[in-house]
């Protein structure tokens, strides 16, 4: 089943984000990691990765991401009380 | 349950006949606002979770609408686009009304295509030559084009068209002649019809919600 790349991790219309939140994303990018989980399903959908080994990647990468999501977060919350 | 609005796309103000269930497996609907109609689903919560299952689900959707009535326009949103109310919803059609408006002229009677080439195991090429020789053949059958990332090293070629469909069955023999000059070193990795994803650009005011 083929998604579109970008479907679940970039907008397309896309809410505003501040320049303030922008600094912050990129102190935790996670481009690198967002990147691994499209190449873990490209490789997947092409056969080169079986379905087991797609999903075992998968979740250890989303895990990843969803740290990286909540540093982001918790940083977000200090600069905000600083403000 | 509230009843928030899980939103896939705008359309055309019409009947919407699709025979699909949307994310959570909740029935399609439509909430208009004058000449524009969103496709929404009811949903439980302001923040879906990003499952393969919704993902395919909200796309399911869209190439659904897509077809319907025989080729329909749509412009689709992104995944996760939840809305308090009805209310809000038709606010957010009314303020983007002249952007909704413009994107639908534009992409009227388009699809979007990908076109991905991807090296074999252990295989060389020349990219750039390939990228040129690739890129040239199928600007003459689409209407416009967009390059995507190469996210991955074996990525040699990721971009979407813009393809009216009338000149799909031309874009589907020009991918035909690609890969049968370079599918001995290349994965290529034809898909679509999509909705419009990659062509669409509307920023929504986070407070629209």
């Amino acid at each position: 089943m083929f998604v579109v790349d970008d479907l679940l991790i970039n907008p397309f219309v896309s809410i505003l984000e501040g320049i303030h939140s922008m600094a912050i994303s990129e102190l935790y990018d996670t481009t690198e990691i967002r990147n691994e989980i499209k190449e873990n399903r490209l490789l997947y959908e092409l056969g080169e990765r079986s379905e087991a080994e797609y999903e075992r990647r998968n979740d250890e990468l989303e895990d990843q991401l969803e740290i990286a999501r909540e540093a982001r977060e918790q940083i977000r919350g200090k600069v905000e009380v600083m403000r | 349950m509230s009843s928030n609005r899980y939103t896939y796309g705008v359309i055309e103000q019409g009947p919407l006949d699709v025979d699909v269930m949307g994310v959570d497996g909740q029935p399609v609907e439509t909430v208009d606002y004058r000449s524009l109609s969103a496709v929404v689903s009811e949903v439980g919560t302001m923040d879906p979770e990003r499952t393969d299952e919704n993902a395919t689900a909200h796309d399911e959707v869209l190439r659904a609408v897509l077809q319907s009535n025989g080729g329909r326009t749509v412009i689709p949103m992104r995944f996760g686009m939840v809305f308090k109310t009805d209310t809000a919803l038709k606010n957010v059609l009314r303020n983007g009304r002249v952007a909704f408006r413009r994107s639908l002229n534009d992409l009227d009677g388009m699809v979007e295509l990908g076109l991905k080439l991807v090296t074999r195991e252990g295989a060389t090429v020349d990219r750039s030559a390939v990228v040129e020789d690739v890129a040239t053949r199928l600007r003459e059958v689409a209407d416009t084009e967009s390059g995507n990332d190469l996210y991955s090293d074996r990525l040699v070629f990721n971009r979407s068209y813009l393809v009216d469909r009338a000149d799909q069955p031309a874009f589907d023999d020009t991918v035909a002649a690609v890969e049968a000059e370079y599918g001995d070193a290349l994965h290529v990795q034809y898909n679509g019809p999509w909705a419009p994803y990659n062509f669409v650009d509307i920023e929504i005011g986070a407070e629209g919600r």
